[in-house]
């Protein structure tokens, strides 16, 4: 392993835990905005192969802050965030062996991760919410494999990325808030100046528009 | 060969985690044979990736690592393993149901009317979503109805056929209000499906009020 990347990043990662360690804030690591999606995705196979802690803290590092500011923005109390966003992550490290980076960049895998966490508190609490990570289809397990197939997935995740971009502002917004939660559509609803009904034909417009524009892109 | 699926709309919500419990495993049923929609999701996905990526991030209370740090070694103790779910009842019901039903539980066949039996599809830690497997005879022609919210129908063996055309195995389903229709099981065979009501409203459409008086 030597001769590949992954010990410089190793070297990186204690890097990053020590700073942690020593009482330096978590929040240090924000000069990570860079992660890449390659980098993630060999982080996240080292965990999965090695139960590389050094990995697991880089990954903690760049994710958790993010995960608790999107749970935030669902409408979390901030305990509450960082509570899911400490599960999430506990979930990223018993579960990284199931990550297909053929299926899925870094992000979006723990986005999903933290989706389910979040529905399936909001279920404890008695609240309506959809189902619990036992129902996930796309959590077979899959041997990690790397390389071209990580920059397969990195390049759909790219085309989304592109294709929102390429969306008239209002419909990207639209999409990007429906993202936190249906409490949101009220709030979406005033954003933008329409009616609480209008919400839900407005972003079936977009989602028709996305669409569009993925297929162009394929 | 799939020829119905769920609409973008229902798909995004999954997606984006709001679908209800109920229609959310029906559609987990779907996308679990259909790549089509398992691809489309994936997209959906990738938007809330992209979202996770790009958004400021929040500071984590002081100590947040080594907690996590303490939790991971905890684990991999096996101190902190999660206390398995006891498993719920399952009955037989004749057919190989998908995997994602494995931590359902699974209810008898009841009889409801002539020609149609139904067995409640119970989710693990949710006891209000309204799911169920219906069996229909062959032939049987259905009351026609209309529905109150949305009904997702996915069709695991068999086949229905009404105006809008024929529901086959690995078919979603999807209908609203403005759907009003008479489906009729084809001649060849009865039809099985799992079929879920989103909402807790009253529930009037043809399945809802067939089990509206059994689950109260």
């Amino acid at each position: 392993m030597n001769a590949s990347g992954h010990h410089f990043i190793a070297d990186k990662a204690f890097l990053a835990f020590d700073a942690a360690k020593t009482g330096l804030a978590v929040t240090m690591r924000r000069d990570d905005e860079g992660l890449s999606a390659l980098e993630a995705s060999r982080l996240l196979a080292a965990v999965a192969a090695d139960r590389d802690r050094a990995a697991f803290a880089v990954l903690f590092g760049f994710y958790a802050p993010r995960v608790k500011a999107f749970l935030k923005r669902s409408g979390m109390t901030a305990s509450a965030a960082e509570d899911v966003a400490q599960e999430t992550m506990l979930i990223v490290w018993k579960k990284a062996s199931y990550f297909d980076p053929a299926r899925a960049g870094v992000s979006t895998w723990i986005f999903t991760i933290a989706r389910n966490a979040r529905v399936d508190r909001l279920r404890r609490d008695g609240r309506p919410a959809a189902i619990a990570e036992a129902f996930d289809p796309s959590d077979q397990p899959e041997p990690p494999v790397l390389g071209e197939e990580a920059m397969i997935a990195a390049e759909r995740e790219e085309r989304v990325r592109a294709a929102l971009g390429l969306l008239p502002r209002e419909q990207a917004d639209i999409l990007k808030m429906s993202f936190f939660g249906e409490e949101t559509q009220s709030q979406i609803a005033s954003a933008f100046g329409i009616p609480l009904g209008t919400v839900k034909s407005r972003v079936r417009l977009a989602l028709g528009r996305l669409r569009q524009i993925l297929d162009d892109l394929k | 060969m799939i020829k119905h699926h769920p609409s973008d709309e229902t798909l995004f919500r999954y997606a984006a985690g709001s679908l209800e419990p109920g229609p959310r495993i029906v559609v987990a049923v779907h996308v679990g044979g259909c790549e089509v929609c398992a691809s489309r999701i994936g997209e959906f996905e990738a938007v809330g990736g992209s979202q996770l990526h790009d958004i400021e991030p929040d500071e984590l209370e002081a100590g947040a690592l080594d907690r996590a740090m303490a939790m991971i070694e905890a684990d991999e103790a096996g101190r902190r393993t999660l206390a398995a779910r006891p498993g719920l009842p399952r009955a037989e019901v004749g057919i190989r149901l998908p995997e994602v039903l494995d931590e359902c539980g699974i209810g008898p066949w009841r009889w409801i009317g002539p020609g149609v039996r139904w067995s409640r599809v119970t989710l693990p830690g949710d006891d209000n979503a309204n799911v169920m497997l219906l069996k229909v005879r062959a032939g049987r022609r259905l009351p026609e109805h209309t529905h109150a919210g949305h009904e997702y129908t996915h069709v695991l063996q068999g086949s229905f056929s009404d105006a809008r055309g024929r529901y086959g195995p690995g078919d979603l389903d999807e209908a609203d209000d403005d759907v009003q229709h008479q489906p009729i099981v084809d001649k060849d065979g009865e039809c099985i499906c799992i079929a879920a009501l989103e909402g807790q409203m009253k529930l009037r459409g043809f399945f809802g009020r067939l089990i509206q008086p059994l689950i109260g």
